[in-house]
């Protein structure tokens, strides 16, 4: 990155980046991978969880969140703080509700009443960012006091003008009708026909689209077309096709082995079918094994192995009880060990300088990961109780099975560099580790969920460990720039992207769930907010004015408009939050928001956006709010102990900063 | 060489605060397609001289002519609206912003797409690209933060683009104060580039190593006051050292 006078060579200098890479630098990546994580875990720990109806409870969570959370992470990529944006949506609900009940003598119309509300927040805002602007205060100062202000402002007019601080029966004024449509309405709708059916073709269509989208981008274009490897291509997809029709029309074991077989099988000719038709081979390495991979081979099995019996130990009836399920004395132990691990692998690393670099001993590397893992939770969930015994056996068996599949995974990337016989080896035994897994679950669990759901996500995940493995063996990765390949490898991500989102809707919203207008505004505002910021001089301006104001001053940017329009989004956008929530609930208690910013704020810092400013997605700010919401709906569904959120809360936050940082700046490292 | 007016000339300027004098009777030219270095050790006033071209200070005395004409300016808004860019040091960027972004920033290219105005980043990118390499300079990538480039090149992207939005005088102040040995040539090769590209640059320095091999005039200024103009010819190194150590008046 340093010195760049070399003369006028031109792009060569940077090589392409492939489409996970570049996802990497996105600063959605931390919100989008802790999305897929926490939602994956609660879908196979939680009996309710996964359901429409759950979905819906955990959208009607998320949406307000979400929407204050885009507001507050524009704010924040802008460089200031608004800690009156949570009590703002509780002065919004007393502004209206006292209004509508009790302005002249037969209250206001409630046009009128929300009219009024959006005034006084929009002044609200203005106050801040001019507040801010004129005296160089930090913002966390200046809204603080806007803060306690307004929560005071709350309790004495509701109490003042109500004689209580919970004010409620709105819905007899004129107009609530009109507005409860518009900003709570329900959409419930009759089950669709063909509601399975479409979300099964859509998923399917969706995900061939981005298989191909990913390849498209990943590859080199051969000159001509190999019309063989098309030819098995089809017939892959013919069996894809045929074998999900059996799996819908038989319910026999042995019509739905024969489905998954062929269906499974097909997927692999599929994929790899298609990419040797379209793409550059390569030469094919042949060399020994090093011992590092060798062992971290070893590691994986061991921790699949792990992974498919754990469930074993635990007793099939004590499942569903929150108890203290070690004695005392081995808690103890247990917490002493805990304890002294890290010491002594710090000692032993520091000893062995050169062992620990070289991959270490194999008992070291088989049991490093799994031990460190397993003895701080079980610490935690032990001491704490905090969860079922299900739990405990599914938080044991998604930590041997990830640890696994990092150890396959960097196995077969060492190995892909020296020989590409022993990287598809390595690859095909992931994927047969895939398939043990699911099998084991299977066998051991009585839910259904295990039975199915998780079963066939574990088989088709190990069918594309497998083709991604032979397509990864057989072609060149892309280093060039191909603008063709790029656009439409683009494109047909975006349309598998497309595909899969109605796909999924359709599902959800037709069905037993009660989904409200909340999710609408919050997708609208999502898309409204990432435009702007992303593709708008607006948006332009607000990186600049939050990552260095007096740069952007210098160049024309009017950097206290810019604050003060982002502020007064921020109330706005929390008195639109107060409405729907006024609307929904019918009544609001004076105390209602107070706090709230914080979780605003945790949202946004999730989704990526640095606390300093000038750095920063709306969409992360989204999944930030999705993953605080699954989380919240998560634990009781996986009937943990509901006080232990907040432990949940503070680790998730945590982590997912430090997953951001430390992606950010592995992905700048490789510009 | 100078037949031609001067883009810029000082006459006899001044400025006080209270009684404090920051400069006294400087006067200088600044031609276009030129480098007039501003020289000076720390104190010698070289501040204030900048901040008065840039439009922040008004000159106690004396008059400030650009293009020929008697110019009073209010702000450095309206300096710059003239033609008269300023290049600070730690001013010029966003760091966490590509670099196409910060080129752009402030004057960003819209396309209209029905009532909605996006930014037209094809357009950006290829022009950030080109201009920059009417500098010399060439860019990785397009959309790398200008964080995660050197110093000089940072510096690069805020001349490009004082450059590119007409500047018809480019102050540099001290652009090369933080920067090591190879960055300082980049550097100085820019402001080169940009002089031969017809602008009349201005460039403030206390280091007279950098000044020497790019400037074309030099302007000595010790305490507030002129030490004396010098077409390069009239000039050494080590005349110019000792007079800006103030050893030696010129003669």
């Amino acid at each position: 990155m340093s010195d760049s006078d070399s003369p006028a060579r031109s792009d060569e200098r940077i090589s392409y980046r492939g489409p996970v890479k570049r996802l990497l630098v996105s600063p959605e990546i931390g919100a989008l991978i802790g999305t897929i994580v926490v939602w994956a875990f609660f879908w196979g720990n939680g009996d309710t969880f996964g359901t429409a109806g759950s979905t819906a409870n955990f959208l009607d969570v998320a949406a307000p969140l979400g929407i204050m959370a885009i507001a507050v992470s524009l704010l924040m990529i802008g460089g200031e703080f608004d800690l009156s944006a949570g009590v703002i949506t509780g002065a919004t609900g007393v502004t209206i509700a006292l209004m509508a009940k009790y302005f002249t003598d037969g209250g206001a119309p409630l046009w009128l009443a929300i009219g009024a509300a959006f005034i006084l927040c929009g002044c609200v805002g203005w106050w801040n960012g001019f507040l801010v602007n004129r005296t160089g205060l930090p913002s966390f100062i200046v809204t603080l006091g806007t803060f306690f202000v307004i929560k005071g402002a709350n309790l004495v007019f509701a109490k003042r003008v109500n004689d209580k601080v919970n004010i409620s029966d709105i819905d007899e004024t004129e107009g609530f009708k009109f507005f409860k449509a518009v900003f709570a309405g329900e959409n419930v709708f009759e089950n669709w026909r063909f509601r399975d059916q479409s979300f099964i073709i859509g998923g399917l269509l969706c995900s061939l689209l981005l298989i191909a989208g990913l390849i498209e981008q990943s590859l080199v274009r051969r000159a001509s077309r190999n019309n063989t490897s098309l030819l098995a291509a089809l017939v892959g997809l013919v069996a894809v096709g045929a074998g999900v029709v059996i799996l819908h029309q038989t319910d026999s074991v042995a019509g739905n082995t024969l489905a998954g077989v062929v269906g499974l099988l097909g997927l692999i000719v599929a994929i790899t079918g298609w990419s040797g038709s379209r793409f550059e081979s390569r030469q094919s390495l042949s060399g020994s094994l090093p011992t590092q991979a060798r062992n971290l081979v070893l590691a994986g099995i061991v921790g699949s192995s792990v992974a498919a019996f754990a469930g074993q130990v635990f007793s099939r009836d004590e499942r569903l009880e929150i108890r203290p399920w070690l004695p005392v004395w081995l808690v103890w132990v247990l917490a002493m060990a805990g304890a002294l691990y890290p010491i002594f692998t710090l000692v032993q690393d520091l000893r062995n300088k050169e062992i620990a670099r070289s991959g270490g001993s194999i008992t070291w590397l088989v049991l490093r990961l799994p031990v460190i893992s397993l003895v701080t939770l079980t610490l935690v969930i032990s001491v704490l109780q905090l969860t079922t015994v299900q739990a405990v056996r599914a938080v044991v068996i998604t930590f041997a099975g990830v640890a696994a599949a990092v150890c396959f995974y960097r196995a077969r990337s060492i190995a892909g560099t020296i020989s590409t016989m022993w990287f598809r080896n390595i690859g095909v035994l992931m994927g047969l580790a895939f398939v043990l897994v699911a099998f084991a679950l299977r066998a051991d669990s009585s839910a259904p969920r295990f039975r199915g759901g998780i079963f066939s996500v574990l088989l088709i995940a190990g069918a594309l460990v497998i083709a991604s493995t032979f397509v990864e063996a057989r072609h060149v990765q892309r280093r060039r720039f191909d603008t063709k390949s790029d656009q439409l490898g683009q494109r047909l991500v975006v349309a598998g992207g497309i595909i899969g989102f109605v796909a999924l809707g359709q599902r959800l919203l037709f069905s037993d769930g009660v989904f409200r207008m909340s999710i609408f505004w919050w997708l609208f505002f999502t898309i409204v907010g990432s435009f702007t910021l992303t593709k708008t001089k607006y948006g332009n301006w607000i990186f600049a004015v939050g990552g260095n104001k007096d740069a952007a001053r210098a160049v024309g940017v009017p950097a206290d408009k810019v604050k003060t329009a982002l502020f007064m989004a921020t109330s706005l956008m929390g008195c639109f939050v107060g409405t729907m929530i006024l609307m929904r609930l019918n009544s609001v208690q004076a105390q209602q928001g107070d706090g709230q910013e914080f979780e605003y704020i945790i949202a946004a810092v999730v989704g990526g956006n640095l606390m300093t400013g000038g750095y920063g997605s709306v969409i992360g700010a989204s999944l930030g709010a999705l993953i605080m919401a699954i989380s919240k709906n998560g634990i009781p569904a996986a009937r943990w102990n509901q006080d232990g959120r907040f432990i949940f809360l503070g680790v998730v936050l945590l982590v997912a900063v430090l997953v951001n940082n430390y992606v950010r700046k592995k992905a700048n490292e490789q510009r | 060489m100078n037949t031609s007016a001067p883009i810029l000339e000082l006459q006899d300027i001044s400025k006080y605060f209270g009684n404090v004098t920051a400069l006294e009777g400087i006067s200088t030219k600044v031609f276009a397609g030129q480098v007039t270095c501003v020289l000076g050790d720390n104190g010698a006033g070289k501040s204030t001289f900048i901040k008065i071209i840039s439009g922040l200070h008004k000159p106690s005395k004396g008059k400030y002519m650009f293009e020929g004409q008697e110019v009073f300016f209010e702000s450095p808004r309206e300096a710059r609206s003239r033609g008269i860019a300023t290049v600070y040091q730690d001013l010029a960027v966003a760091p966490l912003m590509s670099v196409w972004r910060n080129f752009f920033l402030g004057s960003e290219p819209v396309k209209h797409f029905g009532p909605i105005k996006r930014i037209d980043a094809k357009f950006a990118r290829e022009t950030t690209k080109t201009e920059m390499l009417k500098l010399g300079i060439d860019v990785r990538d397009i959309d790398q933060p200008v964080g995660t480039m050197s110093g000089g090149e940072r510096q690069s992207v805020a001349i490009a683009r004082a450059v590119y939005y007409g500047a018809k005088v480019l102050i540099l102040d001290e652009p090369t104060s933080a920067l090591g040995v190879r960055q300082t040539d980049l550097v100085l090769g820019f402001v080169r580039k940009a002089a031969e590209r017809g602008l009349g640059v201005i460039l403030i320095t206390h280091n007279p190593q950098h000044a020497l091999p790019v400037g074309d005039r030099f302007l000595l200024l010790n305490r507030g006051q002129s030490l004396g103009e010098f077409e390069k010819r009239e000039l050494t190194l080590e005349r110019l050292i000792e007079l800006m150590s103030g050893r030696v008046r010129a003669s």
